[in-house]
């Protein structure tokens, strides 16, 4: 120290004269001092560096904290320009592979193994039945002449309305339609409803092409 | 609930422990193997040590670390006290762990049959499910004899010894799981909640010691194993579609002769039904 402070102007002989008073009362005071010297270096952990820190994500395994997570199931959706206002199943798969759905085209179903908007990421999938031989046309029926910005209100279990605004609307052939990333669990969340539409096959009752619309929420 | 661990590592550490926290994030996933870290020694805060490297540091009982994306090879794994000052002297291991790029494992230290500690390296099965499917993965890492695993009362597992794991594949939902000795109905663990979710491989750890009372259940979740339905047939009338039915027909038939054939076919429909019943 004392050496340090002969090479040294005025300036730092003041500070030797710091560091000389601080020295001198216990042994603790110089650990006073190393912190703010510290602080300047550690925020700048450059890649030379010999030693690096990096953090490892660490969870409690217990059973109370690091299980999967209940969805929160959407209950209800409406969409006030287009006379829509239906409450929503939660629905998981038909024998045959496809999304199960109510019979009631004015029922809703959301796909209930999939993202819910209450998901941090990922895709809501709700879909309805446009028509049926019994209960006549749905109200996703009118989902065909939704327009970017059409606002859509779905209310989860909690009660939480959570908005979105249309972003596309197409009418897609059912054999080209890119499953994988209807039912998209990742990404940025979002809600995708899905009706059927476009020609008919008379012969096999069954619509050629989906009607697909796609909703970000509105912040 | 989350916290972080500090992981100390010098340059050549990182060589070892590449793509950490998005370091290399260039990495394909199929490139790298994925660890995690269970820690199921009762009682015991340790260090691990990977490569002669401090990983984890002060990692406590009970908790799960990673997962770390690694590059395929063999790492020596050794366990310390938590205040030793390097892995000379670790209380299990060093223990070599061959991975393999495109697998993920669990690296458990827990305790044996006869209660003393030791590490077993798991590989989780990863392939995918069908939908509405989860998979449900169960380790004995615990100081206790044979077990029988207990799904909503119905013994779905038995005679599991310590380390071995037991793998189902379930419609999801929640289950109430309960471990038994084998033989037995009578708990010794649970019975518990476990969300066997979806798409996911829920691996669930008895762990602890039979005679220290200890016993207990963890688990750890590997999800994005789902598969998706493949359709949604939402129509059934054609009430709202965009052609008429001689468009698909390929008759040169107005719309007003579709619905009179409609009214044709109901009309015959009926009759034969009424025919039917009499």
């Amino acid at each position: 120290m004392r050496a340090t402070v002969g090479t040294f102007t005025v300036l730092a002989v003041a500070l030797a004269l710091l560091t000389g008073c601080s020295s001198a009362p216990s042994t603790s005071s110089p650990t006073a001092y190393v912190p703010p010297t510290n602080a300047a270096p550690t925020p700048t952990p450059s890649a030379p560096l010999p030693v690096a820190e990096v953090d490892v994500p660490t969870v409690s395994s217990s059973l109370d904290q690091n299980q999967t997570p209940q969805a929160r199931p959407p209950q209800t959706i409406r969409v006030d320009s287009l006379g829509i206002d239906m409450a929503i199943e939660s629905v998981g798969l038909a024998d045959d592979g496809a999304m199960e759905l109510p019979k009631d085209p004015s029922l809703a179903a959301w796909y209930r193994f999939g993202p819910s908007p209450a998901s941090t990421t990922g895709a809501t999938v709700i879909a309805a039945h446009v028509d049926s031989l019994i209960y006549d046309i749905g109200p996703f029926a009118q989902l065909a002449s939704a327009r970017a910005g059409t606002e859509i209100v779905v209310t989860t279990d909690d009660g939480q309305e959570r908005r979105y605004s249309v972003e596309s609307v197409q009418t897609v052939v059912k054999q080209d339609v890119p499953w994988d990333s209807i039912f998209d669990r990742s990404g940025p969340n979002r809600l995708t409803l899905v009706t059927c539409g476009g020609e008919f096959d008379y012969y096999a009752r069954t619509y050629l092409s989906n009607v697909i619309v796609s909703a970000s929420p509105i912040a | 609930m989350h916290k972080s661990l500090k992981i100390g590592m010098t340059a050549s550490a990182l060589g070892a422990l590449v793509a950490l926290g998005g370091l290399a994030p260039a990495q394909a996933a199929e490139d790298v193997a994925k660890l995690s870290v269970f820690h199921g020694v009762p009682g015991l805060t340790v260090d691990v040590y990977v490569n002669d490297k401090l990983t984890l540091d002060d990692f406590k009982p009970g908790d799960l670390a990673g997962p770390l994306d690694l590059a395929p090879g063999t790492y020596k794994v050794a366990i310390t006290a938590s205040d030793a000052a390097d892995a000379s002297a670790p209380a299990i291991g060093p223990v070599d762990l061959p991975l393999e790029a495109g697998k993920n494992y669990t690296a458990a230290a827990h305790l044996d049959e006869a209660g003393k500690p030791t590490a077993s390296l798991f590989t989780n099965d990863i392939s995918q499910l069908a939908a509405g499917e989860g998979r449900l993965t169960v380790r004995h890492v615990a100081a206790a004899p044979a077990v029988d695993v207990l799904a909503n009362g119905a013994v779905a597992i038995t005679a599991l010894v310590n380390p071995k794991e037991s793998v189902l594949t379930l419609p999801a939902g929640t289950i109430s799981a309960a471990v038994a000795a084998t033989g037995t109905t009578d708990p010794v663990i649970g019975p518990a909640d476990v969300n066997v979710a979806e798409g996911t491989n829920t691996i669930v750890y008895a762990w602890g010691s039979l005679t220290d009372k200890n016993l207990a259940l963890a688990v750890q979740t590997i999800d994005g194993l789902h598969s998706n339905p493949d359709s949604i047939p939402a129509g059934e009338a054609g009430l709202v579609a965009t052609n008429q039915a001689d468009d698909s027909m390929g008759l040169m038939v107005g719309g007003f002769a579709a619905v009179l054939m409609g009214l044709v076919a109901a009309v015959v429909g009926m009759r034969r039904l009424s025919a039917a019943r009499r």
